[in-house]
């Protein structure tokens, strides 16, 4: 795994330092967009590509790790624009591998959200070097057939009820932030937590541990424990709620009052991307960042866009489904952010998972 | 003139075995030497250190982690022994013109991929699985017995299953090779049956034992997939370990010395693996 | 044909018990019958030889009595005692195996010590017994090492070691010579016999060579289609075969087809193709019925003149064989092959010459031993 995981790495940098320049040598502006999938979408693209003389060449990541790896294994020269979570950004800046946003070159940054204007992460020195992008939350997801109330974060450290029947992301990150919500500990000491705090952290997962069928791994494997009612109710990302429901099983789905976990991608611009595809990415970021591309991605993702951009344009259903229907959902927003001791928070959970 | 033939053999070999051991190797190499760096964040620093396997020996978990991959790939080594090896006689004695076909047959579950079988699994053994139904339908039990599955009896049964194969290939070898005259001799020489086994049958098959049982070893103490994906909440491995440290944590070094700690274990018990062969029999230097 | 009598005379006369009688033996594989009911007896103290082609059943009746396969149907006894009930492992019978069958994970001294540790000898004297085992094949010096690392004819002695070892009632010898090249072979032929005697043991050695059998055997028991053809001592089987698979088996005589026209005491007349000949034959046959006239090459020669008191046969020569010592010659009568040594320069191929023979030494055998019967395989 790690060995393939190395190769894989060191691979596909060399490719994209080799064969990247090449490749884009014909068009007169080409970049890079290093991206999941489903971001990069040819009709969510083909109106900026109508408008622009811009060609955008796609590689597509796997993981946000993945990302990191190609970008520090060399990819950085040849990549216009990257796809970091919004509490990655910390690794590249710290890494020195991103240059800082120029909002007078991305007049839709203006619509941007409040609460990631107001974020901390992705900034650097009161810089923006990742621009928040997309969002969502995770949360609460369970079979309103089997549970009598609407769970919260607690479901999973008391009681009696749902004991073997509920399911944990197998995420330190998370599954930290979880229980430090729980105990009520304020965003704002979460992540920086002395070892005091761990000692309790640790003590409440083990409490978890005990009631868990699984760590899930897999959205598609979750979905399927659900389907086969081996799990009633778990942290969880929301498409099962959907596709459950679809199916004709009554799903519910909760956003605890102790806090929704929210996660939030970001674009960002590599330290040497210059001149006339440094401007040709702006024109892109300015284009992920405005209505029309904020209306394909509501309808066919659906996700919400971190403006407003789109917002007046679609059905309060449509809305509704990417959570920008009652925006005081994000006041309950915790942001996941890189912890200061990560190393001890994911030995912690492997502590927890092994005993 | 067949010395001559020979040698060009060996120079066209050469080129493609000099890649292969150099393709297989510098990875490891590269890893070793992670392991001996120090992580801040996201910054190595290269000073040398024996810092991470002094973190590993110092670490209950991880130390456990590696003592359970090791237990489990020796439990499932000798259920996979104890089974497949009246398996791997039949096949090799009992079997004549259907041989093939069986072991085929054999074969079939490593066609359909790991995922497939886990889930194959998971329909078996889950609550609303086909066991907890007959059980129910058979009013063995009242409601479904949810321990079967996400369990590590769920993970050492898919386990065995899946690694079954390949130690009654190495059996079955070995049994192919195993002369039947060698039994008729030890009666002959008036061994009773269990004698037999003992001193002619066991000895002499040793090989293949070791052989399928070192495969079978390797591969469950690598597998991460099927103790994540049945063996629930309990279901961490060391491998899962090393990948979080490689992916969230992005402590190389400490992964790579956890990988060296487990690849020098594994080459401890190929080592000795190797001596039982060699001391079993049919390697013994010719004169 | 002889008469199998599971009961012996003594030098006095006496009867005596035989070490091993077989009665009515038989094995069926499916369809196919290996061995169709024999009888035989093995005497004490005697080197004996079951003798015929591949396909023939020797082998069959070897590993009945060692154990190996069942008995279909009938009876094999040894002292007495019915061996077909008894494991083989509790058989006081000791086999050397075609290939040796030596074990290949130990030592030369643990193969000889093996069988010794299922018998009643302490432990101390297991090791001693073993290493006196190898001295008597001379493979002492061999103790420690692995059957692998000895030759084929070293690897023939272990096997032999490893089987007196135990002192069994009977040695049971299958083909033991027939990976040997030629020249350990007649060595080996030497030790084997030299042995049997000096252990005073019975030996039962399946071959296909009959140059062997008569090397080796007190007795030897000529087979043919699951059936003894003929047994007996190894003159008798030269001399009188009994029938003209026995003449042609053994020796390759000429078989010539005839008919007895008179029986005159000891001799018969023969009637066929080449003339009338009064020659001694076997006790069975009668006037009226067929014979074949049975001619080995050292019986005939080919006549300078007019040999008086010899019959002749007018042949060609059709091939000739140098052998060193002499020459096997081809001939034709008609249709007729007769081989004939022939120890000074031969006639040269295509020449007509004239055979000749005394008609003292050549034999009268049955055309078969007995009508051939159906096989009981019902019985099994």
């Amino acid at each position: 795994m790690l060995r393939r995981d190395f190769i894989k790495t060191a691979m596909a940098g060399t490719a994209l330092g080799v064969l990247g320049p090449a490749a884009r040598a014909n068009a007169s502006t080409d970049i890079l967009w290093m991206t999941w999938e489903n971001l990069a979408k040819d009709d969510y693209l083909a109106a900026f590509l109508d408008r622009h003389d811009i060609s955008i060449t796609k590689t597509f990541i796997g993981t946000d790790d993945e990302q990191f790896a190609k970008l520090r294994a060399g990819g950085a020269s040849s990549v216009d624009l990257i796809t970091p979570g919004l509490d990655k950004v910390e690794y590249y800046t710290a890494s020195d591998l991103l240059q800082p946003i120029d909002f007078d070159k991305v007049p839709n940054a203006a619509l941007l959200y409040e609460t990631f204007n107001a974020t901390s992460l992705g900034k650097v020195d009161g810089e923006t070097y990742g621009i928040p992008f997309y969002w969502g939350i995770n949360p609460i997801v369970y079979r309103a057939d089997l549970m009598d109330e609407e769970p919260d974060w607690s479901v999973f450290f008391e009681g009696d009820a749902y004991n073997g029947k509920l399911a944990m992301r197998d995420y330190a990150l998370e599954g930290i932030m979880i229980a430090a919500m729980y105990l009520g500990i304020p965003e704002t000491e979460m992540f920086d937590m002395d070892d005091k705090q761990l000692a309790e952290i640790k003590k409440v997962l083990m409490i978890q541990k005990s009631k868990l069928r699984t760590y899930w791994n897999s959205i598609g494997d979750l979905t399927n424990l659900f389907a086969t009612g081996e799990v009633v109710c778990a942290f969880s990302w929301v498409p099962p709620y959907y596709d459950l429901k679809a199916k004709g099983i009554e799903m519910g789905m909760a956003k605890p009052k102790q806090g929704v976990i929210g996660w939030c991608d970001t674009i960002a611009v590599p330290k040497d991307v210059s001149g006339a595809r440094l401007d040709a990415t702006f024109e892109l970021i300015n284009y992920l960042l405005g209505p029309d591309y904020g209306k394909m991605l509501a309808v066919g993702g659906p996700y919400a866009q971190s403006t407003s951009a789109a917002r007046d344009l679609l059905s309060e259903e449509e809305q509704d489904k990417i959570f920008i229907k009652d925006l005081s959902v994000m006041d309950n927003f915790v942001w996941k952010q890189n912890p200061a001791r990560y190393n001890d928070w994911v030995a912690l959970w492997n502590e927890v998972k092994a005993s | 003139m067949r010395r001559s033939i020979l040698s060009v053999g060996d120079w066209l070999a050469l080129p493609v075995v000099a890649a292969l051991i150099a393709l297989c190797c510098a990875p490891l190499l590269i890893l070793l030497a992670y392991s001996f760096f120090q992580v801040d964040f996201v910054t190595i620093s290269y000073d040398l250190t024996l810092a991470n396997y002094a973190k590993i020996a110092g670490s209950e978990t991880y130390r456990g982690l590696i003592a359970r991959a090791f237990g489990s790939a020796f439990l499932v080594v000798t259920l996979t022994a104890v089974i497949g090896y009246p398996v791997a006689w039949f096949v090799a004695k009992r079997v004549h013109a259907a041989k093939s076909t069986l072991l085929t047959l054999l074969l079939v579950p490593l066609y359909s991929g790991d995922l497939i079988r886990i889930f194959a699994w998971r329909v078996l053994l889950g609550a609303e699985g086909a066991i907890n139904r007959s059980l129910m339908w058979l009013g063995v039990i009242d409601e479904p017995f949810s321990g079967l599955l996400f369990s590590p009896l769920a993970t050492h049964i898919a386990l065995t299953y899946n690694y079954l194969p390949f130690m009654v290939i190495g059996l079955w070898l070995a049994f192919e090779s195993l002369d039947d005259r060698w039994l008729e001799a030890a009666a002959d020489l008036g061994a009773p049956a269990p004698a037999r086994f003992l001193r002619v049958i066991l000895p002499l098959t040793v090989p293949g034992l070791v052989a399928g049982g070192l495969m079978v070893f390797v591969m469950v103490a690598g597998d991460y997939l099927t103790p994540q994906l049945l063996g629930g909440a309990s279901g961490i491995t060391i491998i899962s370990a090393i990948n979080d440290l490689f992916g969230t944590a992005f402590d190389w070094p400490l992964g790579s010395a956890i990988a060296w700690t487990m690849l020098s274990i594994l080459m401890v018990c190929f080592g000795l693996g190797a001596l039982a062969i060699r001391r079993s029999s049919l390697v013994a230097e010719d004169v | 044909m002889t008469s199998p009598s599971p009961r012996q005379l003594d030098g006095r006369g006496r009867f005596v018990r035989p070490l091993l009688a077989a009665f009515k033996l038989t094995k069926t594989y499916g369809t196919v019958h290996a061995v169709r009911g024999v009888d035989f007896a093995l005497a004490e103290n005697s080197y004996v030889t079951l003798l015929g082609p591949s396909g023939c059943g020797k082998t069959s009746i070897l590993r009945m009595i060692g154990g190996f396969e069942s008995v279909s149907s009938g009876a094999v006894s040894l002292d007495g005692k019915r061996l077909d009930e008894t494991a083989a492992n509790l058989r006081p019978i000791n086999t050397v195996f075609q290939n040796y069958a030596l074990f290949p994970h130990l030592s030369v001294l643990e193969n000889v010590a093996f069988g010794l540790s299922y018998r009643d000898v302490a432990k101390t004297q297991i090791k001693l017994l073993a290493m006196n085992a190898l001295k008597t094949v001379q493979m002492e010096a061999m103790a420690d090492r692995r059957p692998r690392q000895l030759s084929g004819g070293q690897q023939q002695r272990v096997a032999l070691a490893r089987a007196i070892v135990n002192e069994p009632r009977l040695l049971l010898l299958d083909e033991p010579l027939s990976a040997l090249d030629r020249r350990m072979r007649k060595d080996m032929q030497i030790e084997l016999k030299d042995l049997q005697r000096r252990l005073g043991m019975t030996f039962l050695h399946v071959t296909h060579d009959q140059e062997e059998a008569f090397a080796l055997s007190d007795q030897i028991i000529v087979m043919r289609d699951g059936l003894i053809e003929q047994q007996g001592a190894p003159e008798a089987i030269y001399a009188q075969p009994e029938t003209a698979y026995v003449a042609d088996f053994i020796g390759g005589a000429a078989c010539i087809p005839a008919e007895v026209k008179a029986r005159e005491g000891a001799n018969v007349v023969l009637e066929t193709a080449f003339g009338s000949f009064a020659v001694p034959g076997v006790s069975t046959l009668h006037a009226g019925g067929k014979a074949v006239l049975c001619v080995r090459p050292e019986q005939v020669c080919v006549a300078q003149a007019e040999t008086e008191g010899k019959a002749q046969l007018k042949a060609r020569v059709v091939h000739q064989v140098y052998r060193g010592s002499d020459w096997l010659l081809d001939c034709t009568c008609g249709d007729q092959v007769v081989q004939v040594l022939h120890r000074e320069a031969p006639p040269s191929v295509g020449e007509d010459i004239t055979l000749a023979f005394d008609t003292a030494k050549v034999w009268a055998a049955a055309v078969e031993a007995r009508a051939v019967t159906p096989p009981e395989a019902g019985a099994v």
